[in-house]
């Protein structure tokens, strides 16, 4: 019978990806309560060195797919390698990041070896050989446990930052190479390689104060109110995903999973709500102020002060209060 | 180029929300839809390659009658025709089935690409267009940023974490689900917006799909909605109140208190 934890190892530039560790901290305890193994699957072209670095942490076995045409991922790649370890381990769960690849990957594999799927999760229990999932949905402010059966497995995508991560502390896990047969016809995606942004802006992940903008702004006139502030307190603007999707500001300022990680001692949002993947780039901010007309806004679960109001009023009366006025 | 784009209708996410007496959705008698914002970028894409490279544009989504509002609005922004698929259930959270009832509307309409949007403002589940493409049988890059279409293939950039964009290519038929932000979407003229409400919007039932009902597109597993509730608060600000002229004094306060504030 299917048991354990099986976790996709994601890697990028000769580095394993932040949330590896998270998925190998939740697998952790999931087979600590339910039996099986915790296996990673780390597939790759010369990637001993990484396997080195998995073995660092509590997992039972590190299964190593290599082959030329692993180099980068591609979904078709990927999934070829994934069938052979997981014809190996049998698990139940297979554990995918919920990140960029994670949401090219795991949904494929589901639709192509028809496998019930749960996405984006924030925890995942196992009950006999059904799993209950527990989600966050529309914007942070409901939860929804879902109960998923029938199945020999089931797919999970664990969201980014949940879980903290492992520590290192493994008694040397068992690293096996595994025989994969990739068919590279089959292989559709090319690879051609990686753009990185070109910074002639300023840098917000190196600034002490960032005066963060988000959708509450309402009108591009507005972020004059935002820049100056940010000015007076000798900070720099940043912006949630919505505002340079507009081109109000440059890409360069985004602040979240798809922009910057920022841990500013002073962080002020100003009519951001706090979607995930915003927070996911600024919670870890040393003091962090919040001014949103919706009270129920998720950034007030992370802020130390929050204001409910209208941004476009609240700042002239902050800037004026700071001036002495 | 025939091009079909998915769309999503979704809850304003700004709004407050309560849990239904079910305990397994949410209250939705009071709540305003649009459409999704990834779907809108999804939309606009399709449109410009229409014009570059000729063909049509064809909407379609799965939900109720509420959702034809969404289609003409689309309509209006260039799609030449819409599809409704008539899956009633209001929150729809099972994205297997809502991928499988889709995959097998689109395989009855002619097409060179599917577009979808990333993932949906309400859910975030990022599952539909590639369990797609999966049904479908064709290629799919998700998060794709820049689209170019070179005969039958498609050079993409799709994003990456941390601003990076990976660059690759695929073959058509193909599935792109469309990051916002790729282009700046158009606003409807006027006149094409009184056209879109007269056009027609063709209806898909199970039957059309050779089934009795929904329920046969869930694969074969059990999925229930165990509970929807409201979730425990990870934390809690300290709250400023009062007009804007007595919080903002309080926050001045702070950042003078904290010592951030060397007198601007």
């Amino acid at each position: 019978m299917p048991q354990g934890v099986l976790i996709v190892a994601e890697h990028r530039e000769g580095k394993i990806q932040g949330p590896t560790f998270e998925m190998i901290a939740k697998g952790r305890e999931l087979v600590a309560k339910h039996g099986g193994k915790l296996s990673v699957a780390l597939f790759g072209q010369g990637v001993d060195a990484l396997a080195g670095d998995l073995a660092q942490y509590l997992v039972d076995q590190i299964l190593v797919g290599e082959h030329e045409a692993l180099k980068f991922y591609t979904p078709e790649g990927y999934a070829q390698a994934l069938r052979a370890v997981v014809d190996q381990v049998d698990p139940l769960i297979i554990l995918i990041a919920h990140t960029t690849q994670g949401y090219d990957f795991a949904p494929r594999l589901a639709a192509d070896w028809n496998m019930p799927i749960a996405a984006g999760c924030v925890d995942v229990m196992v009950e006999g050989q059904s799993i209950v999932v527990t989600r966050r949905i529309l914007n942070e402010k409901i939860a929804v446990d879902l109960e998923l059966g029938g199945a020999p497995r089931y797919i999970v995508t664990i969201r980014a930052a949940t879980f903290k991560p492992a520590e290192k502390g493994g008694a040397g896990a068992q690293i096996h190479k595994v025989a994969v047969q990739i068919d590279i016809a089959r292989i559709i995606r090319k690879v051609i390689g990686v753009e990185k942004p070109q910074v002639a802006d300023v840098d917000i992940t190196a600034a002490d104060v960032i005066v963060a903008v988000g959708r509450g702004i309402g009108k591009k006139e507005n972020i004059a109110l935002v820049q100056e502030l940010a000015k007076m307190l000798g900070g720099v603007v940043g912006a949630s995903r919505p505002i340079t999707d507009a081109e109000w500001l440059p890409k360069s300022r985004q602040i979240g999973q798809s922009g910057k990680t920022i841990k500013a001692k002073l962080y002020i949002g100003c009519g951001i709500s706090g979607a995930m993947q915003h927070v996911a780039g600024m919670k870890d901010s040393g003091l962090i102020i919040a001014i949103n007309t919706d009270p129920s806004a998720p950034i007030f679960e992370y802020a130390h002060y929050g204001v409910v109001g209208n941004v476009v009023e609240f700042l002239p009366a902050l800037t004026k209060a700071l001036k002495g006025g | 180029m025939n091009i079909i784009v998915c769309l999503k209708q979704v809850p304003n996410p700004d709004l407050q929300f309560q849990v239904a007496p079910s305990g397994t959705d949410i209250k939705r008698d009071t709540l305003n839809y649009r459409v999704n914002g990834c779907d809108e970028y999804a939309l606009e894409e399709a449109v410009r390659q229409k014009e570059k490279l000729k063909g049509k544009v064809t909407v379609i989504t799965v939900g109720p009658k509420r959702t034809e509002q969404m289609l003409r609005e689309a309509m209006a922004k260039g799609a030449d025709e819409a599809v409704r698929v008539s899956y009633e259930d209001p929150a729809a959270l099972n994205s297997y089935q809502v991928a499988k009832i889709l995959a097998e509307a689109v395989k009855k309409i002619p097409h060179d690409l599917v577009l979808t949007g990333v993932q949906s403002d309400d859910y975030l589940y990022s599952q539909t267009g590639a369990m797609m493409a999966g049904f479908l049988g064709c290629s799919h890059v998700s998060v794709v940023t820049k689209v170019t279409v070179e005969g039958q293939d498609l050079k993409l950039n799709r994003e990456l974490e941390g601003g990076d964009q990976e660059v690759v290519m695929t073959k058509l038929p193909a599935l792109l689900t469309i990051q916002s932000g790729i282009n700046q979407p158009r606003y409807a003229p006027l006149p094409a917006v009184m056209k879109a409400a007269r056009a027609p919007i063709r209806e898909i039932k199970p039957q059309d799909l050779g089934a009795q009902n929904w329920d046969q597109f869930v694969g074969g597993f059990q999925f229930k909605v165990r509970k929807v509730y409201l979730p425990a608060a990870r934390g809690k600000a300290e709250m400023f109140t009062g007009k804007p002229a007595d919080s903002a004094a309080k926050v001045a306060q702070l950042i003078k208190d904290k010592g951030f504030w060397r007198g601007g």
